[in-house]
């Protein structure tokens, strides 16, 4: 199979400042592809390359095999785009939406209002197909987005933050509709804060930081890249002063509160469980669930970025609430 | 070549439509569009100023003027301000075609505003168009130039009272310096030089001839390719702008 996105050397800067610095990657056809990093890392800077919202400084990109800086228009019809904030016209109803963006694409005027009536039906916004966009919910938002971005039937999707803010029932719709595209043989270009959403959808992912690519690999590979460390997963019936107490433990090089759960990292699981139950028993404590983990992608991610999802999270966030009272 | 333009400019239609849809009920299009100029004629004839057969031609070109500048304010600024410019920008069209659709989106504003404004106004003065299609082309060859002008202010903006502040600047010397209401030989040498440099100046300069002339004047003409230059190379700024403004 060939690439859907080639990128050598991919540079970008802004004045002085380097945004993206000498990026290579490529995206087979018919993959999901995950694309990661923190704020500021370069992210959405190549994504905007990637679509042709701006050109590079330096080195040659092709997506669906053409170059993007020499026939930018011919590469941009085979695409399609959902930015991270949804961009469709408050102003207009939900179909009008979408014969807008038809006639964008230059999809032929007798597959217009076909077109835009199946993805009304198959995003659920049929019964509301009159409504101005602007009295939808968020959800119904990101779904209409995604609709006006396959109305012209794009080989390439890229997906920035497809469920953020979502609710867990359009979060699953939207997740369920990725695979079904890319089943369908659609490549996806998928960025995402939701490490874990990445690690289910993803053959393969990229790892951006400070405008580097420090790692592209199936997410098993970039596990096992950080698997000197092992996991004990272990839930008390209390959990005051325990982060603490399991800290202070020999065996435990560090320790994480996740809800009601402790995650110790240790170098022998078999050794530090018997040890793990005799500290419960002297403590008093009674042992809920006790498991091994392996490593989590996010664990890749944090090794090679120094930054955890959660404080990615809460940027993302913060960047949002600045950008609302802004 | 011909096929790409044909394609450039059905989309840039489709984009002017759009527009319609969405920014042509905005209220700052109808205060400034027509209550500013409205005002500025009533504070000259107050100043007993008015020459009424000089008046149509003048109030004409501003409500166009005013109405185009405006709605190009709200077009652009609240596109880029909603997210929704990188709709187009991922669309495959060019960013000639987006600047072209904007455009087109004013200069369609401008028409309805001057149809509003004119036949009226010759009703009530008694004032007799002696070459409508002759009018008509001044009216749609302003038009086109003024969404331009207004496209180049609003390309600079974050805000739409930022674009509205950026184009006033451009709006009230020309109302004082293209013989709006008052013949332009009455302004000093020095200042009839300057306003030929202002499409505001052609476009009135136009509409008095069509009133006036039964047939078309060499003056008319030039006003016609006045006009003409002035939106090509507005609209070849404008699209630089953006560009530099989106690299």
């Amino acid at each position: 199979m060939g690439s859907a996105i080639e990128a050598i050397n991919l540079t970008k800067y802004y004045d002085d400042l380097l945004a993206v610095d000498h990026v290579n990657f490529e995206v087979e056809q018919g993959e999901i592809f995950g694309f990661l990093g923190p704020n500021g890392a370069g992210k959405t800077t190549t994504i905007r390359m990637l679509t042709g919202q701006t050109r590079p400084t330096s080195g040659s990109l092709r997506v669906a095999g053409m170059d993007m800086v020499r026939e930018p228009n011919r590469a941009k019809a085979c695409m399609g785009v959902v930015p991270e904030v949804s961009n469709i016209y408050d102003e207009m109803n939900a179909w009008d939406n979408l014969i807008f963006a038809a006639q964008l694409y230059g999809v032929p005027k007798n597959e217009r209002k076909k077109r835009a009536k199946e993805l009304l039906e198959l995003f659920g916004l049929h019964e509301r197909l009159a409504d101005r966009a602007g009295n939808f919910s968020k959800g119904m938002k990101r779904r209409l987005t995604i609709a006006a971005a396959l109305i012209h039937k794009p080989s390439i999707l890229f997906l920035d933050e497809p469920t953020s803010g979502l609710d867990v029932q359009s979060s699953r719709m939207i997740r369920n509709l990725t695979k079904d595209l890319n089943k369908n043989g659609a490549t996806i270009f998928l960025t995402t804060h939701y490490i874990e959403e990445a690690d289910q959808l993803c053959q393969r992912v990229a790892i951006i930081n400070q405008g580097k690519i420090v790692a592209v690999d199936n997410p098993e590979k970039l596990k096992a890249s950080v698997e000197k460390h092992q996991i004990i997963e272990v839930s008390f019936d209390q959990t005051q002063n325990l982060e603490r107490m399991l800290a202070s433990l020999e065996y435990s090089s560090k320790v994480v509160q996740v809800g009601d759960k402790f995650r110790l990292h240790v170098r022998n699981t078999s050794e530090a469980v018997p040890l793990l139950v005799d500290f419960a028993r002297e403590n008093g404590l009674k042992i809920i669930s006790i498991n091994t983990l392996n490593p989590s992608l996010e664990d890749a991610f944090v090794e090679m970025t120094g930054l955890s999802s959660e404080v990615m999270a809460a940027e993302k966030e913060q960047g949002k609430k600045a950008a609302s009272l802004g | 070549m011909a096929r790409a333009w044909a394609d450039s400019l059905i989309k840039a239609f489709y984009i002017a439509k759009k527009d319609a849809k969405v920014y042509y009920f905005k209220a700052p299009n109808f205060t400034y569009g027509l209550l500013i100029p409205v005002s500025l004629y009533l504070a000259f004839s107050m100043a007993g100023e008015i020459n009424s057969k000089l008046v149509v031609a003048g109030l004409t070109s501003l409500v166009m003027l005013f109405g185009t500048t405006s709605i190009e304010a709200v077009a652009v600024v609240l596109e880029k301000q909603t997210g929704t410019f990188e709709r187009l920008l991922a669309a495959p069209i060019s960013l000639f075609t987006i600047v072209l659709g904007k455009a087109l989106a004013g200069f369609f504003f401008g028409l309805i505003l001057a149809a509003v404004v004119l036949f009226p106004l010759a009703a009530v003065s008694g004032t007799v168009v002696m070459n409508p299609l002759l009018a008509v082309i001044a009216i749609a060859f302003a038009s086109m130039a003024f969404s331009a002008l207004g496209i180049i202010a609003s390309a600079y903006a974050k805000w739409v009272p930022e674009a509205q502040m950026l184009s006033n600047f451009l709006r009230f010397p020309m109302v004082f310096l293209s013989g709006t209401f008052t013949a332009l030989e009455t302004l000093p040498s020095q200042l009839q030089v300057v306003a030929r440099f202002l499409p505001l100046t052609y476009s009135v300069e136009a509409l008095r001839s069509s009133i006036a002339q039964p047939a078309v004047t060499y003056t008319y003409i030039l006003d016609i390719a006045a006009l003409t230059l002035f939106t090509i190379v507005l609209l070849a700024i404008s699209t630089k702008i953006l560009e530099k403004r989106i690299a």
